[in-house]
Formats: C-alpha cells, structure tokens, sequence
C-alpha cells in the first residue's frame, strides 16, 4: 500500500538531499569557520582549533559516522543522479538550467578535490604525525605553491556554491518554496549565503599566508 | 500583401529505423502563413530548392488554434505548436525538426505514446463511479482555488515541456513535467482528492517526481505558460506529508 516506503526511489533521493545539508553541509560551514581562524596565527590556530578538535571524546566516531559515512554517500547517489542528465544548454541558456548543468559538475570536481584535500591532510597525518602537531605550518607549505593555492581556491568555491545551489533546490524539493516569487526569493538568500561562505573560506584560506 | 519566397529547411525521415536527412524549399507564399498552413502550401506542391520532386512532409496538426497540442515540433531549435508559430515573427531558413526525446514515425511525426503512458501512471483522472453514493454534485470550491486549479487545465499533451526537459528521453524513466502538473491538478479536485494519496504514491516510485532536476525549461517552453514549477514544488510538499504518513501513520 505504502508505496513510498515499499519502494526505496522516493526515501534514497530524500536522504540524498537531506544528507547535503545535515550532516554534511553543515559541516562546510564549520570547517570553514573553524579554518578562517587560520588569521588568529599559528599557536592560536595550532593549539585553540586543531588540538581542541583532538582532544574531543569518541572524535574517530564522529568523523566516520558524522562526516565520512553521509558525504560518502551523497557523492555516490549524487554520481547516479548525474548520470541522468542530458543538458543542452546551448538551446536552453536559462540560468536555472545553467545552475542544474553546474550543480552536477561541481559535485564531481568536489569529489576529485576531496580526494586530494582529505588525502593530503587527514590521511597523511596517519604516518606523519607533524601534519597534525603543527597543523597550521603544513597548510602554509602546501599552500605557499601558487598551483596549490589556486587548487583550494577552486575547490572551496565549488563546495560553496554546491551547498548554495542545492539549498535553492532543496526548498523546491521538499516543498518549502511553490510559487515562482518565492523560488527566486529564496534563490537569491542563497546567493547571500553563498557570498558570505565564500568570503570566510577565501579569508581562512589567506590567513595561512599571512 | 505581396507573395514572397519563404525559406524552410526540414529535416526529414524516411521511416523510424532510418537515419535522418535535411531537405531545403522555397515556397512561394504569403509572409501570414503559419507553419502549419505553410506545411499545407508545400503538400501541394513538394518540390526541393534544387527542382527535385520529393515526398509530401508528413506532420501532425487539428485545431489550428493552440489547444490540441499535435503540430509540437522543433521550430528553430525551439519546442512549440506549429500552429502558434508565425512565420513573420520567424528568422528563415525556418529550421522544422521532430520533437525531440520521442520517436520519430516518419518526418515530423512523433510518437508521443509517452506523454499517454504518463497521464496513465499517475491516475490524471477523477473517479466519478465509486462505491459511494454519487448523486450529490462534488463540493463547490473557492473562486482562488478554481482560477489556481484553472492554470493547469490547459495542457493540451504538446509535450513541448517534456522535450525541453534534460532528465527526461529514452535513457531516463522518468514521467516529465506535464503528467506531473495533472497529478497537482487532480489532486486539487473535490472529488479526485479521494484519490490523492494512490497519486502520490504514483510518483514517488520510479521515474516519479524524485526525478526531476529543477533545470525548470519546462515552464520557459510551455505554451500555455502553465506555472509547472509551481506544481513541481506543492507535489514536493504533498509528497512531504505523504512520507511522513507512510513512515509515521496515520496513513
């Protein structure tokens, strides 16, 4: 009878939306407040933010079932859902079908920068124990080569965008916003959202240079 | 006004498994043709621009008035009815393509079997036999709900939303929006709200409403200017709830 339960279509396609905002947008936002001390310099950044965050109980749970496990599956459902599209976008030059072209393609370019961002922090910090002590002087390093630095900056603005974007869709989806004003209302509360998340990542981002 | 010569080039196909080819005219007319008369004036006389004497076009039309939606081709890269299309508002060569995303027949007809296939899965009809007693008239409604629920009785099938639309073809199951607007539609009706949450259930299965991608091309398309991504986001609401009864109880 229940169809919606009965077949899992509907809840996987809800649980993928809903993951990119709780956990896992969420955490954007936190990661890139916590990083945008970078400024406050490197004892501050060292001991108040990395080694507070390590001292945390039960944090390796967290890490996996808190962040690891969603976006593990928001990038693996979001891959299936990109395969569906067929974009034309030169026939269609809407902005809305721009944004649809453009929140698939950034999910795959966050998928590829993750790789190398989370390989080059978290995971290399198993072996080298200095990536996690002086947290801050490694950053500076990797971020002291101006390809690097441009890496980042890539993949922070599409991570911004993609939680902003998919906010504006997610109002749709879940039926929060119907009519036509308040899409485009809230499209653009998004792009504030976006601005100021954009403006806290690149600022953390600048700190480690400082 | 005087005759002048009018430029189409219509892509042509012989038969569904055959490939596609281009053919140009040059037809003598008036610029007040639509492209459905204008299709009409070549039928009678099938000559290419190069003299060749070629098959009649094949294409579908009725009303001529906008409210059948059969004559929906591709129209300088646009979806729309034919009828509708002016070929004085029109830069020629007047490109003609099939619809896109349907099977082509021959030329420009289309097997729009999908649009019917859709209307079918989410029941985009009122039961007016039941088991109940039907000789009360359904419930009045408001004069705001009737002109809301108006908006979306005017699809006429074109399929113009469902070609312009990117998750939708042959390589996705999905519905498209037009069957999507008559859900929304159905289920806002006194009687046909019995059968609301059977029509909820029907798109959030397969190719249902989960499916769309907001690329929102079907609203800029339609020619009826039926407010589709308004119907997309109440179903998005309505199917809400529904999850929650289905999850929670009561149904």
């Amino acid at each position: 009878m229940s169809a919606s339960i009965d077949n899992p279509h509907f809840l996987l396609r809800r649980l993928h939306s809903l993951l990119g905002l709780l956990p896992v947008g969420a955490f954007l936002i936190f990661h890139l407040w916590e990083n945008s001390q970078s400024r406050f310099g490197a004892e501050h950044y060292n001991e108040h933010v990395v080694a507070a965050l390590k001292g945390m109980n039960y944090l390796p749970l967290m890490e996996i079932f808190v962040i690891a496990l969603p976006l593990l599956f928001h990038a693996g459902y979001g891959l299936v859902i990109t395969a569906q599209m067929r974009a034309e976008l030169a026939r269609y030059s809407y902005t809305r079908n721009r944004l649809y072209w453009m929140q698939r393609v950034s999910g795959i370019g966050i998928l590829l920068f993750l790789l190398m961002h989370v390989g080059m922090t978290r995971i290399a910090g198993f072996w080298d124990p200095n990536v996690g002590d002086d947290l801050f002087a490694h950053m500076q390093a990797l971020l002291s080569q101006p390809w690097m630095l441009g890496l980042y900056l890539v993949g922070l603005l599409l991570s911004v965008f993609h939680l902003a974007n998919g906010l504006a869709s997610m109002a749709i989806v879940w039926g929060l916003t119907t009519s036509v004003r308040a899409q485009a209302l809230f499209g653009w509360v998004c792009v504030l959202i976006g601005l100021l998340l954009a403006a806290m990542g690149v600022h953390g981002l600048m700190g480690f240079l400082s | 006004m005087t005759e002048q010569s009018i430029h189409l080039r219509i892509r042509r196909q012989d038969r569904s498994d055959s490939g596609p080819y281009w053919q140009d005219f040059a037809i003598p007319a008036h610029a007040d043709h639509n492209i459905v008369s204008l299709l009409m004036a070549l039928r009678e006389n099938p000559v290419t621009v190069s003299g060749q004497r070629v098959d009649p076009v094949v294409w579908e039309h009725n009303c001529m008035e906008e409210v059948c939606g059969a004559c929906a081709m591709l129209i300088n890269g646009v979806p729309r009815p034919s009828c509708s299309a002016l070929v004085a508002e029109l830069d020629q060569p007047i490109r003609l393509e099939p619809l896109p995303k349907f099977p082509v027949v021959r030329d420009l007809l289309v097997d729009r079997r999908r649009i019917d296939q859709g209307l079918k899965q989410v029941k985009a009809w009122i039961k007016i036999d039941g088991v109940w007693d039907t000789h009360e008239g359904a419930p009045r409604i408001g004069p705001a709900e009737w002109a809301a629920n108006y908006l979306y009785s005017r699809c006429m099938s074109c399929g113009c939303c469902m070609a312009a639309c990117p998750q939708f073809g042959s390589h996705s199951a999905f519905l498209g929006p037009a069957p999507l607007a008559q859900a929304r539609l159905m289920n806002a009706h006194p009687t046909g709200r019995y059968d609301k949450a059977e029509r909820l259930h029907a798109i959030m299965g397969d190719g249902g409403l989960s499916d769309c991608g907001n690329a929102q091309n079907c609203v800029r398309v339609c020619p009826k200017e039926i407010p589709l991504t308004t119907a997309i986001g109440e179903l998005g609401r309505q199917t809400t709830v529904q999850m929650l009864k289905d999850i929670f109880g009561p149904r």
